[in-house]
């Protein structure tokens, strides 16, 4: 069985906005990523296990805010305290969230099909990002996330790089549409292109 | 627009937020007999100061925890901000 993405009528591909006369180079990369193995862990206030001693994907759990603890296919975001998003292109990873993460002391929800996902790369990335969120992006860096607004539907962004910015916007699915045109209106100044 | 700093995440913006009102409120002790008078003020009743107020809000786009504020309610000043479970 094949699975509809969330944007998959809605994302399209090509140039857009001010992109004549510029390098291709220096225009913004809008795209959708899809396929992730995406699971919300919640470690119970009365649990008393050790973060230490669990690894997931070789991956410690951080509880560091705003944090990304990373490898080539997984990516752990800090959500809140004792909250992580687990991002995986790797779908073996949920039998070791399994195997490693007791019913009786972490709450698991796969929420892999119920959000949308937009990857903007290029230099003005974060110029897009403040048009709708009032975070304060220049203090942001690689390998860090926050959860935060954009044009008031909740978002998660994760800074995948910083020379030049890359990041993942995750919305909920029903908010993908709408979001998937906040972000490319908020494009179109800088010219963009659909991947 | 105000600015709040949650302890869990630091600056943000109050459109992250939602206010959750006033945070001295004390729930009636359980299993006790409760007059009808202290159920109405912990219900309804609310005083409306003009000055220093301790109050809840929810970081609701965010890190989603409740957090206490110590705001001026005339000047918008925001004095402190501790987790929910910490005293002001």
């Amino acid at each position: 069985m094949s699975t509809i993405s969330a944007l998959q009528n809605i994302h399209v591909k090509g140039l857009f906005g001010d992109h004549e006369d510029k390098n291709p180079k220096d225009l913004l990369k809008v795209s959708e990523s899809k396929d992730f193995l995406i699971i919300q862990i919640v470690k119970y206030k009365n649990s008393s296990v050790s973060l230490k001693d669990i690894t997931i994907d070789n991956i410690n759990l951080n509880n560091e805010a705003l944090s990304v603890s990373c490898n080539i296919d997984t990516r752990i975001l800090w959500n809140s305290p004792n909250n992580w998003l687990l991002v995986s292109t790797k779908k073996e990873v949920m039998k070791e969230i399994n195997e490693k993460l007791e019913e009786a002391h972490f709450a698991l929800t796969d929420l892999s099909h119920s959000r949308a996902i937009i990857e903007i790369e290029g230099n003005n990335t974060k110029e897009v990002l403040k048009k709708g969120c009032p975070f304060n992006f220049n203090e942001i860096k690689k390998n860090t996330c926050l959860n935060s607004v954009y044009n008031g539907m909740s978002v998660t962004i994760d800074m995948l790089e910083d020379a030049p910015d890359k990041v993942r916007i995750f919305t909920l699915r029903s908010f993908g549409e709408s979001l998937y045109h906040s972000i490319t209106d908020a494009s179109l100044e800088f010219g963009y292109n659909g991947l | 627009m105000l600015h709040i700093k949650c302890p869990h995440c630091g600056m943000r913006s109050q459109n992250e937020f939602a206010y959750g009102g006033d945070a001295t409120v004390k729930r009636p002790e359980l299993n006790k007999e409760v007059s009808d008078q202290d159920w109405d003020n912990f219900i309804y009743n609310r005083k409306s100061l003009r000055g220093k107020h301790k109050e809840l809000w929810h970081h609701i786009s965010g890190c989603r925890q409740w957090i206490k504020v110590e705001r001026d309610t005339a000047t918008h000043e925001i004095f402190k901000t501790v987790k929910a479970n910490e005293e002001i």
